[in-house]
């Protein structure tokens, strides 16, 4: 179970002088995701889905609002809140020089896993991941598809009952990310609760049962697909999308 | 602290780096193999050039050697046989056939019975390191019995020949050893600091400014595992380098003189296993302090190049001590004890050159050197715990 209520963060410029008002990345960002469900935080590039997700990993203190992961709050439990969280941030490096099995042993490790319950572990992702074909491969040549595999058995190393995936299909070639889907679609049957964030609403539209609509900083309206079309009055979750930003869907002519 | 998680970080920082060819090349072959042998074997290499052995047995081609049986006996006497000359000694010399050729003047023998001055040619080339070798050993020798010739001489005539020594001169060199001593002697902390730099320098960069720069440390930081824990373990990683590659840099550096020994070099400097490991202890507490520096510097910047860009200019600092030393007359005095680098080549080079060390300058040092250290691991910590380190 992910809450949060009006998060808001505001950033300097890298090398900005201390007079210069800072931008502010989140402003009101209020959503909840349940245990079992895939909540999807779309919204476009820059809107402050990254950040968000930062606070909500509390990589990042929020300036005003409150946080918790499965009722830790993010500030105030930072150990029990990461341990009750996986996260994979956008983008995520994993090491070039060691194998598959050796990055997620390396994290299993460092979550406080003994290691031989550690090496257990890692083994069991990996069957899980699909990833048996190259564990044991320096992963300085993998592909973005397994690099993603293995970012995402590191972040489910110590059996968080939450996730959160920050853009995980970005870079993934069609069977990549329908693998992916699967896996994730996976995870929530079996009890999960997990946070998906996207820019592309086709992929949100197919996978998440919950979807938060983020612009600008601000969540614009989270609830279910069909409840987002009703309330929008649209047919299609694009034109949902643009309604719910407050501006004029495209006209069918 | 959770030791455990210090200790997976570091392991899996060595491990990681141990299959990097850069890292291993600077840690375990520049610093500890290539720079003393560079440094050292050259600079043995000339001092070997330079100094003569007048116990080798030599041979010299001599012109008209019968022209003058007694000096060529002479010569024989002081190890340098004479072997028959080429027929052109110019020729012989410059195109490198023979060091240097002695030739007998027609006349030796006459001139020399008259008491007159009996010529004789040496040709030699001056731009030859070699031939200048040869040439100032005959030299050194003709001067010899020359001087015994003229003694006799004198004494024929009922002189005293020291009527004409008017000046006794002594030369002491109050130094306990020469110039080339104390080179030598502030070569080993320079060899010492600089392979410590560059054993950790590829390490460092590419376990903090290089994890920033792949993206892998934004997953790292979510882990429950306190950034203080994961800031040691790479400070713990960086220092097995540096530890490393001086350890290999001291045992390179007595090995090398094993086969350049010391005393052709003409000091009492002797780089024997007691002078090297008195050195490398003295040394030891700039390990953790160059390791903390790396860490620190390349955890403020945001990737690899610029992490490159500024240590690069860092490696100046290990290398200023030692030009300082070189053209300032820098006495050790306790205030300057407690600084890293300056109090180590001070030290170093005392110990070196085999004068007495105070226990307050090396406690002053080690303390100094150490605390420093401290603040540094301190300072990476607080640039870990800030949210820019993610952007």
């Amino acid at each position: 179970m992910i809450q949060c209520e009006g998060l808001a963060k505001a950033f300097s410029r890298p090398g900005a002088r201390r007079t210069e008002t800072p931008v502010a990345a989140v402003q009101d960002v209020s959503f909840s995701a349940a245990d079992g469900q895939i909540t999807g935080l779309l919204g476009p590039n820059g809107a402050g889905k990254s950040t968000s997700l930062r606070m909500l990993a509390t990589l990042v203190v929020p300036d005003a609002g409150n946080a918790s992961i499965d009722g830790h709050n993010v500030v105030t439990q930072v150990e029990a809140a990461r341990r009750n969280l996986g996260y994979m941030p956008h983008d995520a490096g994993i090491y070039p020089r060691l194998t598959a099995r050796e990055n997620i042993h390396y994290y299993a490790r460092l979550c406080g896993l003994s290691a031989s319950v550690a090496q257990q572990r890692t083994g069991e992702l990996i069957e899980q991941l699909a990833m048996t074909s190259f564990a044991d491969r320096r992963a300085a040549g993998f592909s973005q598809g397994q690099k993603t595999k293995v970012a995402l058995g590191r972040a489910l190393v110590h059996s968080p009952r939450n996730l959160m995936l920050d853009e995980p299909t970005n870079g993934l070639d069609v069977m990549a990310t329908r693998g992916l889907r699967e896996i994730v679609r996976n995870l929530a049957d079996r009890g999960h609760c997990i946070v998906f964030s996207s820019h592309v609403m086709q992929e949100v539209s197919a996978l998440c049962d919950r979807i938060a609509i983020i612009a600008e900083g601000r969540i614009a309206l989270a609830d279910s697909l069909p409840a987002i079309l009703s309330r929008t009055g649209q047919t299609d979750l694009e034109d949902a999308f643009v309604s719910a930003l407050g501006l004029q869907p495209e006209q069918d002519t | 602290m959770r030791v455990s998680s210090v200790l997976v970080v570091m392991s899996k920082e060595i491990i990681d780096n141990l299959r990097d060819r850069q890292t291993l090349f600077y840690a375990l072959l520049f610093g500890p193999v290539l720079l003393p042998l560079l440094l050292g074997g050259s600079l043995a290499m000339t001092f070997k050039q330079l100094s003569i052995d007048f116990d080798t047995v030599a041979t010299l081609p001599v012109r008209h050697a019968e022209r003058a049986p007694e000096l060529v006996k002479f010569l024989a006497g002081q190890n340098v046989d004479a072997v028959a000359a080429p027929d052109d000694p110019v020729d012989a010399v410059v195109s490198g056939d023979a060091e240097v050729v002695l030739e007998i003047g027609e006349h030796f023998g006459e001139q020399l019975r008259a008491a007159r001055p009996a010529s004789i040619t040496l040709y030699l080339d001056e731009s030859d390191k070699a031939s200048m070798r040869a040439a100032r050993r005959v030299e050194a020798l003709l001067g010899l019995w020359e001087q015994t010739n003229n003694s006799l001489r004198l004494q024929h005539r009922g002189l005293d020949p020291t009527v004409f020594d008017s000046l006794d001169l002594v030369t002491d060199d109050v130094s306990n050893d020469g110039a080339s001593g104390q080179l030598l002697a502030s070569l080993l902390p320079f060899l010492f600091i600089v392979s410590m730099t560059m054993g950790g320098f590829y390490l460092a960069i590419d376990t903090t400014a290089g994890e920033r720069e792949r993206r892998s440390l934004e997953p790292l930081l979510g882990l429950p595992v306190a950034r203080r824990d994961i800031v040691i373990g790479k400070f713990g990683a960086t220092l097995a380098f540096v530890a490393l590659s001086v350890l290999l840099c001291a045992f390179s550096v007595w090995a090398l003189f094993r086969v350049f020994p010391a005393d052709l070099i003409g000091g009492e400097v002797r780089f024997d296993a007691g002078t090297v490991t008195r050195a490398l202890l003295l040394a030891l507490p700039l390990a953790p302090f160059i390791a903390a520096l790396l860490v620190t510097v390349s955890a403020w910047t945001r990737s690899v190049k610029e992490a490159q860009t500024y240590l690069g200019l860092l490696m100046v600092i290990p290398m200023a001590p030692f030009f300082a030393l070189q053209f300032l007359s820098v006495r050790s005095e306790v205030v300057l004890m407690p600084l890293p680098m300056l109090s180590q080549y001070l030290l170093l080079e005392r110990s070196t050159l085999g004068l007495p060390l105070e226990s307050l300058d090396v406690l002053l040092s080690v303390l100094g050197t150490l605390a420093a250290s401290a603040l540094l691991v301190a300072l990476a910590c607080a640039l870990y715990r800030r949210e820019r380190i993610l952007a």
